[in-house]
């Protein structure tokens, strides 16, 4: 059985992609995006000032907090669903994501 | 019908076209763009003509003396001058009046953000007890047995009848026509007309963009990014973050328009501020306060920028050159029977 989970975990993580998000003046780049479960989306910060991603997604809750310039956040997709992030500070950036 | 609607909307299309090959590449962030209208409410000149009267008609508080317009008046730059709301029976609520001029390019309303929609946000003062106090299902059984209001509803949405969904759809319908014209001295700058603004409303321009640093924040035609924002003012109110216990939402509150900006004094969302000086010099000088619990989570864009006196004096000159003329809305004075 802790094989068959082991093999099971190294599958998904062999798997399991990286997406970048970039937050650049003002907007999520791309906005929309398609990911699987237990994909990443990694958050870069190109504008000059801080940002707040965060999704109220019963399933894919997470908070970042404040994002400073050139730091880098992640966040793994945990279960199917469709669902928004946006910025704590700025609602006008609105990140799309379909988990298939 | 739909075809004027259609028709007015590529009209302005192409005259905006028009006005953006005049502005320089570095100003088109300052030019009049297109409304965002919800697919779910297509706007037509019977739901803008419908959402007026209602927006006007103060038959929907319960002392049937409080409309919409009280507190967010045309002749007050669609907001009102008191410090705080004023409803029925001289009831303060507690915040100031925003105005909802340009409130069309927003995505969250109310200074806190709390609705998501126009439509939501519009039926929020009618049962406020500070404000309307009014209960929606008595203003709709009011309305349905308004022989005008029916036929004007039906007119608006066939079939649909006269319903929270309906009602909201009016009032927001109407309040997206509430934008600004491209008219003020700062619009005709732009368009390269570099004698429509004074000297010092010029260099208040520059300091806006650069050293002030207000752009980071006002932005846009509207002269907002919608941004929520921890000013440090000190007041009790915790803004945004009663919504939600959220880190970055403690004590902020919407960043306002500026358009028209003279026109809505007292200032922030406390109302506490009497003049344009003083609240220029408030944001650009960081806050009221950089230490201890008033300054927690204070907004990184109010920081101390240096600026002189006569540099403040630039910028509210500046300001003063977003003014525009009147909207050409007549209030209505007769009301469905």
């Amino acid at each position: 059985m802790k094989k068959l989970i082991t093999i099971g975990l190294l599958i998904t993580t062999m798997y399991s992609a990286e997406h970048i998000i970039d937050q650049k003046n003002k907007h999520y780049v791309p906005n929309n995006i398609t990911v699987a479960v237990g994909d990443t989306l990694v958050f870069k910060n190109s504008d000059s000032f801080a940002h707040n991603a965060y999704t109220d997604d019963e399933k894919n809750e997470f908070d970042f907090g404040m994002q400073a310039p050139g730091k880098d956040k992640r966040v793994e997709i945990k279960e199917k669903s469709d669902f928004v992030i946006e910025c704590a500070i700025h609602p006008n950036m609105s990140l799309q994501v379909h988990v298939k | 019908m739909k075809k004027t609607i259609i028709s007015t909307v590529l009209m302005s299309s192409i005259s905006l076209t028009l006005l953006n090959a005049q502005v320089s590449s570095d100003d088109q962030r300052w030019v009049k763009g297109p409304i965002p209208i919800p697919k779910n409410n297509p706007m037509t000149k019977e739901k803008i003509a419908l959402g007026k009267l209602i927006y006007f008609d103060t038959r929907l508080s319960s002392t049937k003396d409080v409309s919409c317009a009280t507190c967010h008046r045309p002749d007050s730059g669609w907001a009102t001058n008191d410090p705080y709301a004023v409803g029925i029976e001289g009831r303060e609520g507690p915040r100031n009046s925003p105005t909802i001029l340009n409130n069309a390019y927003n995505k969250k309303y109310f200074w806190d953000g709390r609705a998501k929609s126009l439509e939501e946000q519009s039926l929020g003062p009618i049962e406020a007890t500070v404000e309307m106090n009014m209960k929606l299902d008595v203003v709709l059984k009011n309305m349905n047995n308004t022989k005008g209001y029916v036929k004007l509803f039906e007119n608006a949405f066939p079939g649909k009848g006269i319903n929270r969904d309906t009602l909201s759809k009016a009032i927001a319908s109407f309040e997206r026509t509430v934008v600004s014209n491209p008219d003020s001295k700062f619009d005709k700058f732009i368009e390269g007309d570099k004698t429509a603004m004074s000297k010092d409303a010029i260099k208040g321009f520059e300091l806006f963009k650069g050293k002030a640093h207000c752009m980071d924040c006002h932005d846009n035609f509207q002269f907002t990014d919608g941004s929520f924002h921890n000013i440090a003012l000190g007041d009790a109110d915790e803004g945004r973050y009663k919504l939600k216990n959220r880190a970055s939402w403690y004590h902020s509150f919407k960043t306002p328009t500026l358009r028209d900006v003279t026109k809505t004094a007292p200032y922030f969302h406390d109302g506490s501020v009497k003049t344009l000086t003083e609240a220029t010099t408030i944001c650009a000088s960081g806050g009221k306060y950089s230490t201890g619990r008033n300054a927690k989570n204070k907004s990184t864009f109010i920081k101390d920028r240096h600026l002189t006196t006569e540099e403040i004096s630039q910028l509210v000159e500046f300001l003063k050159a977003l003014d525009g003329k009147p909207l050409n809305i007549t209030i209505p004075t007769k009301f469905p029977q």
